[in-house]
């Protein structure tokens, strides 16, 4: 080591790793298994989504409190953890192929169909975040038998939101409102799976929504899996929060936790507004922005094009949503819910189906740029 | 009565070391025993507990080896004789009194017992407790067999009444752990009158003055010294090497002379009395040859002591070549073996005492195949689940939190087996202490959280003054107090909370959560075997202010094992178990590393070692698979 | 001369209390007798080694110099193997429990326990006589583990040339165990006992 004294300075010229240094670095080179691609490509650049895909297939990961961690190192080299993260590019499956009778658009993805409608079941029109399409049509798949049970997002029990399991109607309603914060809801259904549960319906976001496509590519079990679902839908999304840090700063701000519910109105309100047991108080957007999950900057799935239907809400029109109805599953399941009452339909204004497609479009672009510059 | 209290003597018993110098002090009609538990001291005072079930004395375990030194002089300043024991670092503790105790002078016969342990075989350090012996100005005796040891310390308490102040004698592992035949003399009466006499006074005012007496009281055991048959020389006339040795390592000096054939070459300065120098005899045997080599443990305490006094006298005795530490001829620290004392010899000597042919043989063959094997708590441990959650708590924090470490079997979590979750262990309660520095770091941006754990012992012996400190400051501090009920590693001795003495008397318990609660401090207690629920616990105390306690509250499982029994016949069943595929990646074995859990090589799955295995049933919980069954023990 | 004796092993197996039998017998007897135990950290799991020097002549030190160990008993395989470059020579005589306690790092898959054949050819090849035998397995037949210990001082004193007899362990026993202990260790020293009297052609 040579060291020198400049202008009163000590200067100590570059001597090298430090021993811990030169061990730490030892580990990250030989780190080449499935696990540490996943940690190092995902997880270590922040850019996990906390979709929970991952989460429950193994003990290496868990979703705690609104987040997802690697809890130990796994030395296998193939997993598949890595095969099912919507994160990381994967060009060697064509994720599943779409009968030719869709429309498949570059914006919005195949569909048979887009409408909009809302709930007529007036206890979940109170709880429902606009029309209330989804606690509706889950609440119908599970009394017609059709699913079994639904994997949802719970309102977090002192935690973050988690993904838990409903089997009522019930159990539906305690589900029910948006959280925008990622909740890493496919852990519940990897647990479901692994107690031997079937005909599973699940809610989640486009993310989620990709990851099941993936899902029946995966390892060795994965057909089986994906079989064990049959009734996927998605909700729009233009991005989730980071719990953790989104709350602790909302508690920097007076905030007292639980939060009974959340809501971003649709433009040009530019507000994030929240309801707890002080009543209902509003956040600029720009002020939670700084919050949105960084790995979401990276999708290019506004309206989770991967699922049987798409739900989603419409500007200006507060008690309905959107519906993209994808597969001939949504759209059968969509008239039959009309047939029965459950939920009233309508055309989609022309108007709000551009501004659909526009706001897709951009997501795209901006998913695709941003994917550019990160990787 | 038999065995160690058996009043006559002339008798041969097989002794440890530790069990000799407690006879030894037995012999000299000892009544007053206190010490703390720590490797390799403790069985002195296990051994002295035992004897007090049929001889009238007193033995305790003290909180700590200050209070232990504390509570002995009493005793000596009521005229009657006392002992008090500990581990090197103990005499770190206790030596704020010590320094003045030495000023003070004492009355009946107190006698200090620090056991070291060279190449901290089970210790955080390596030290030599012999330079205290300098620092306070005591005597200092060195045995080297379990019979010098008790002859010895029966000798030290003559002596400490004599000069009127403590004695030190120094012990190491391979002392204190040796079990030879020992010659055991009959004991004398117990008659203790205890009574302080006011006319006296004991402390250390006129300072200088005081200090000038304990030279003098240093003088009288010098004298002494001269005489003592603790001292010998054995070897050649006129020697071509001089060995001073002392300690155990003497007796690997004597047999490496016979082995290399050099009795007739060499001579053997052995010294017991190795401060104050017997300066006189030193002389004597310092002018017999030119070339001195110093064989002794740790520091160069021997070494140092004799050269400065060789440069002293060098005009009477002439220039001398000293080897040992300072040149390199013996290894500057660790503990000294034949091997070690062999190597020197043989090089100075230019003897070849290696068979070259069998080492070249099969030493490349075991050094590639034998594996080390790794330090791991025991099957069963509750730490492997306090510290498997506290792993899960920390990395569901991701804030970069790490566990500040303290001393006891817990410390292995600085090891896989404690999977690697601590970062520092110094002193005992020093994890607190830590603890409450960082805890105070937040407002300089410091946000990484961290966890420190101390156990039960440790919390009483020294933790408690940082657990203030942080209450008092306002530290952000998150105590885990590893209860495991017993001073574990040393071998389960009672202290303050487990209700019991060292003399098996009941006392009431000292009541941890009670004590913190005083504090104002929050405690919690949770259950380690149930590692998720403790993860959440640990977890959410984590994102809060303030000091606070967690207990973790689980019986050793040593001693669970011998009281009880554990409720569970473990299993795997082997159709459920995933191996090494993905979704397990032997994750019980790889991760969790329970000795009772190995790899069935032929099924390639995991399997429970019966042999091993003691069927705490917490490795159930991490089996993704669920393939780890608890059954019920008829 | 001293009769070096090993006793080697892992924290757990009784190594501790095999060694103060020996030990203990030997001062009955009149003998000179040193033991040193070397153990670690952990009350289980780590290595233990005891060393046994017995003479009728002297007390040695506690340590048996390097390649000087007459008898090594090895109550772990692994344990007897990493003794052999520092104790051993090419006379040591090995009786040795065949049945591995596998190491954590092992257990881990970080490194990997030598084939237990190969550890009985290397201590075969040594040059001095060995004794083999699944002294667990004896244990556990008899009715627990933990009676290793005995089975393997039962071998002990069937050695030609060792200077204690099964009744000066018998002897020792009777003030170390429970009487209604006392019949079930005598029996494990019997076992190691026939052991070696059996293999001894």
């Amino acid at each position: 080591m040579v060291s020198r004294v400049l202008r009163g300075r000590l200067l100590l010229d570059h001597i090298g790793p430090t021993y811990t240094e030169v061990l730490k670095r030892q580990m990250e080179s030989s780190a080449s298994g499935a696990q540490d691609r996943l940690i190092n490509k995902v997880i270590d650049k922040g850019l996990c989504v906390a979709c929970g895909a991952c989460v429950g297939l193994c003990p290496y990961f868990h979703y705690f409190d609104g987040k997802v961690l690697a809890m130990a190192r796994c030395s296998r080299d193939t997993g598949r953890c890595v095969e099912i993260c919507p994160l990381i590019d994967r060009g060697d499956i064509a994720l599943d192929k779409m009968t030719s009778d869709v429309m498949n658009t570059p914006e919005i993805g195949p569909y048979k169909k887009i409408i909009m409608a809302c709930s007529l079941d007036k206890e979940i029109n109170e709880k429902a975040q606009y029309g209330g399409v989804v606690s509706s049509l889950i609440t119908y798949a599970l009394g017609k038998d059709i699913i079994r049970s639904a994997i949802l997002t719970d309102a977090g029990d002192g935690y973050a939101p988690a993904g838990t399991v409903a089997r009522s109607r019930s159990d539906v309603i305690g589900c029910a409102g948006s959280r925008y914060t990622a909740s890493a809801g496919l852990e519940a259904l990897n647990m479901a799976i692994k107690t031997g549960e079937q005909k599973l319906g699940i809610v989640g976001l486009p993310c989620q929504m990709e990851a099941l496509t993936r899902m029946r590519h995966m390892g060795s079990d994965g057909e089986n899996r994906a079989n064990s679902i049959v009734l996927k839908i998605g909700l729009f999304c233009t991005w989730a929060l980071d719990y953790r840090s989104l709350f602790a700063d909302l508690r920097n701000r007076g905030l007292r936790e639980p939060i009974l519910k959340c809501d971003i109105p649709p433009p040009p309100a530019g507000v994030f507004q929240i309801c707890t047991r002080d009543g209902w108080r509003e956040f600029p957007l720009n002020d939670i922005r700084p919050f949105i999950k960084k790995g979401c900057s990276l999708c290019q799935d506004m309206t989770a094009e991967w699922s049987d239907i798409s739900v989603g809400a419409i500007e200006g029109i507060d008690e309905w949503n959107t519906v993209v109805l994808r597969t001939d599953l949504g759209l059968r399941l969509m008239e039959q819910a009309t047939e029965d009452g459950v939920v009233k339909v309508d055309d989609l204004p022309k108007k709000n189906l551009m501004h659909l497609a526009e706001a897709s479009f951009n997501k795209k672009e901006r998913g695709r740029l941003t994917r550019g510059e990160i990787r | 009565m038999k065995g160690i209290s058996q009043r006559s003597g002339d008798i041969h018993l097989l002794l440890q070391g530790n069990e000799a110098i407690a006879r030894g002090a037995l012999e000299a009609g000892v009544v007053f025993c206190a010490g703390y538990p720590g490797n390799p001291s403790s069985e002195i005072i296990e051994t002295l507990a035992e004897a007090a079930r049929d001889l009238p004395i007193y033995v305790e375990w003290s909180v700590n080896e200050k209070v232990a030194v504390e509570a002995a002089t009493a005793a000596s300043f009521t005229g009657c004789r006392a002992i008090v024991v500990m581990k090197q670092n103990g005499i770190n503790v206790a030596l704020d009194f010590l320094t003045n105790l030495t000023l003070s002078g004492t009355r009946a016969g107190l006698v200090l017992v620090t056991c070291d342990d060279p190449s901290g075989i089970s210790s955080t350090n390596e030290e030599d407790a012999r330079i205290f012996a300098r620092i306070i100005d005591a005597p200092l005796l060195e045995p080297t067999t379990p019979q010098e040891a008790l002859v010895m310390t029966t000798w030290a308490f003559e002596l400490s009444e004599k000069i009127e102040n403590i004695v030190m004698i120094r012990s190491v592992s391979r002392l204190s752990h040796t079990r030879t035949r020992v010659l055991i003399n009959e004991l004398p009466s117990f008659d203790p009158r205890p009574h302080f006499d006011t006319g006296l006074s004991f402390h250390t005012f006129p300072v200088v003055a005081k200090h000038k007496m304990r030279h003098e009281k240093l003088d009288l055991a010098r004298v002494l010294f001269e005489k003592s048959s603790f001292n010998h020389y054995e070897g050649a006339v006129r020697p071509e090497l001089l060995i001073v040795s002392s300690g155990c390592a003497w007796t690997y000096v004597t047999e490496a002379v016979d082995i290399l054939e050099l009795s007739d070459r060499v001579g053997t300065l052995k010294l017991g009395t190795t401060w104050p120098l017997p300066k006189g005899f030193l002389k004597k045997h310092l002018a017999k040859c030119d070339r001195v080599l110093f064989v002794e443990d740790v520091d160069p305490f021997l070494e140092d002591n004799v050269k400065s006094f060789g440069a002293d006298i060098c005009m009477e005795i002439g220039p001398k070549e000293y080897m040992g530490k300072a040149s390199g001829h013996t290894p500057s620290c660790g503990e000294q073996t034949p091997a070690s004392i062999l190597r020197v010899l043989g090089r100075l000597f230019s003897v070849d005492w290696q068979d070259h042919a069998f080492m070249d043989k099969v030493s490349p063959i075991v050094k590639d195949i034998a594996p080390p094997r790794e330090f791991g708590l025991c099957p069963g441990c509750p730490h492997r689940g306090s510290y498997y959650a506290i792993k899960t708590a920390l990395a569901w924090d991701d804030r970069d939190g790490f566990v500040s470490g303290d001393i006891g079997c817990y410390t292995m979590g600085i090891w896989p087996t404690g999977f690697n979750q601590v970062k520092s262990v110094h002193a005992m309660g020093s994890g607190l202490g830590l603890a409450s520095g960082y805890g105070k770091l937040d407002r300089f941006g410091f946000h990484q959280p961290v966890v420190t754990v101390c156990g039960d012992s440790t919390f009483f012996h020294a933790a408690i003054p940082a657990l203030i400190n942080a209450k008092f400051n306002g530290a952000d501090v998150l105590l885990l107090i590893l209860d495991n009920s017993a001073t574990a590693m040393t071998g389960f001795q009672p202290h303050p909370g487990t209700g019991k003495t060292a003399m098996g008397t009941k006392t009431d318990p000292v009541d941890m959560e009670a004590l913190c609660r005083s504090l104002k401090v929050d405690v919690e207690v949770a259950d380690p075997y149930d590692m998720l629920s403790t993860a959440k616990i640990i977890y959410r105390n984590m994102q809060q202010k303030g000091p606070r306690v967690l207990i973790l509250r689980r019986k050793c499982a040593l001693v669970e094992g011998r009281e009880r029994g554990f409720p569970y016949k473990m299993r795997v069943d082997q159709d459920l178990c995933l191996g090494e595929e993905c979704g397990c990646d032997r994750y019980c074995l790889r991760i969790f590393r329970c000795p009772g859990l190995v790899w069935d090589k032929h099924a390639q799955k995991a399997k429970i070692d019966g042999v091993i295995c003691v069927g705490c049933g917490i490795c159930s919980d991490i089996c993704p698979q669920r393939a780890i069954l608890r059954e019920e023990r008829e | 001369m001293a009769l070096n004796l090993i006793i080697t092993g892992v924290g757990g197996q009784g190594n501790v209390l095999a060694s103060q039998v020996v030990g203990k017998a030997a001062v009955k007897r009149g003998l000179r007798v040193t033991i040193g135990e070397t153990f670690g950290l952990s009350q289980r799991g780590g290595p233990v080694m005891s060393h046994i020097r017995l003479s009728r002549k002297r007390d040695y030190g506690p340590l048996i110099p390097p390649n000087k160990a007459h008898i090594i008993i090895g109550l772990e395989p692994l344990e007897t193997i990493r003794v052999l470059p520092e104790y051993g020579n090419s006379e040591t005589t090995f009786v040795v429990n065949s049945w591995p306690v596998y190491p954590l790092n092992v257990i881990a898959d970080e490194v990997e326990y030598p084939d237990t054949e190969r550890i009985r050819s290397i201590l075969e090849d040594a040059g001095g006589k060995l004794y083999w035998l699944d002294a667990t397995r004896l244990a556990i037949d008899l009715g627990a583990p933990i009676l290793l210990n005995m089975i393997m001082l039962g071998t002990l004193c069937a050695l030609p040339d060792f200077p204690l007899q099964m009744y000066d362990f018998k002897d020792v026993l009777v003030d170390m165990f429970p009487e209604s202990r006392l019949e079930l260790n005598y029996k494990a020293l019997e076992i190691g006992n026939e052991f070696i009297t059996e293999n001894e052609n």
